[in-house]
């Protein structure tokens, strides 16, 4: 059948917000998902690193199982992030996919310059130097990655994370090794499931 | 009725307006295939291909096709006037809502 049809205006109304939920649902990468995914991996893996090192006197690092457990849990969220943002931009082409790749590019060069920093360093400076480049590194790393994710869509809700998760990620300068990764799994992690919530009543709101 | 009321005969079309609706989701700059727009939209690709014409014809769209054998593509996006056109047309429908409800009257 060719869909040709005269039509009221109350069945175009009808067809722009079915068109427009379906596109938005099908084409459009879920922000709080994907928040979500990183969120729990701040919350859960963090934590359970900052408990292992809870009361340590002196301070020795975390337990190698948590430290596994951010890894696994890593690669969990980045393997569901990658479906979801797969299915999304499927047969989609230009600009943001280019974008997208060069973003995901600057994050990838930035955290295996951390990982060589934090290599170089290790034997030379304090426990708690090292703890902010390894631990709140990644996090200042993933705010950056976001404030500059946010100017492709003019996306303020990632600039605000972006935002905040630089700040905390730089305030963990003043802090020793266990607060650090507390901060980071609370106020990092707790920001990301925040974005994840807010970022899921927008999208019910069509924005 | 499309002429009638103001709106936009070449979008004021179901499918040709789901066609339109659906790539203005997309980021100026980018296009879709023409695989997943038909995914979407649901229609045969014969008749997909017929409301794409129409629109093209009218400068709304442009496809392009590129690649060869197993990896040819065809990519469909929206111009920069057929953006402005569905924007027009989602404006009239809007005040032609609004006027409906303000009167008490169904439009058609």
């Amino acid at each position: 059948m060719l869909e040709d049809q005269d039509m009221s205006v109350q069945e175009a109304a009808a067809v722009v917000r079915h068109a427009r939920a379906r596109a938005r649902r099908e084409l459009v990468i879920s922000a709080p998902l994907v928040y979500a995914a990183w969120g729990l991996v701040w919350l859960i893996g963090y934590g359970a690193m900052w408990l292992s090192v809870r009361g340590q006197h002196p301070y020795t690092g975390p337990s190698g199982v948590s430290i596994a457990a951010v890894f696994v849990l890593a690669a969990f969220a980045a393997a569901a992030v990658l479906v979801i943002i797969s299915k999304a931009v499927a047969g989609i082409d230009g600009q943001s996919v280019r974008y997208r790749r060069i973003i995901l590019a600057a994050w990838a060069t930035g955290y295996l310059i951390l990982l060589i920093v934090q290599a170089a360093i290790s034997s030379s400076v304090s426990t708690r130097t090292l703890a902010f480049v390894g631990f709140a590194g990644p996090l200042l790393l993933a705010g950056l990655t976001y404030i500059l994710a946010s100017a492709l869509g003019r996306n303020r809700p990632a600039f605000a994370l972006g935002a905040w998760l630089v700040i905390v990620g730089a305030s963990c300068a003043w802090l020793a090794p266990a607060a650090v990764l507390a901060t980071c799994a609370l106020a990092g992690g707790g920001a990301f499931l925040l974005m994840s919530v807010i970022g899921t009543r927008l999208r019910a709101h069509g924005r | 009725m499309a002429a009638e009321t103001g709106l936009d005969p070449v979008i004021h079309a179901p499918a040709r307006l789901r066609v339109m609706v659906t790539l203005a989701t997309l980021r100026d700059g980018d296009d879709l295939s023409f695989t997943r727009l038909q995914e979407l939209i649901g229609l045969t690709p014969g008749n997909l291909i017929t409301h794409l014409r129409k629109l093209e014809d009218a400068g709304y769209v442009t496809t392009a096709k590129s690649g060869s054998g197993v990896n040819a593509r065809t990519s469909v996006s929206l111009s920069r006037v057929g953006r402005k056109a569905l924007d027009t047309y989602t404006a009239v429908l809007r005040q032609l809502l609004d006027s409906a409800s303000t009167n008490g009257t169904s439009p058609h």
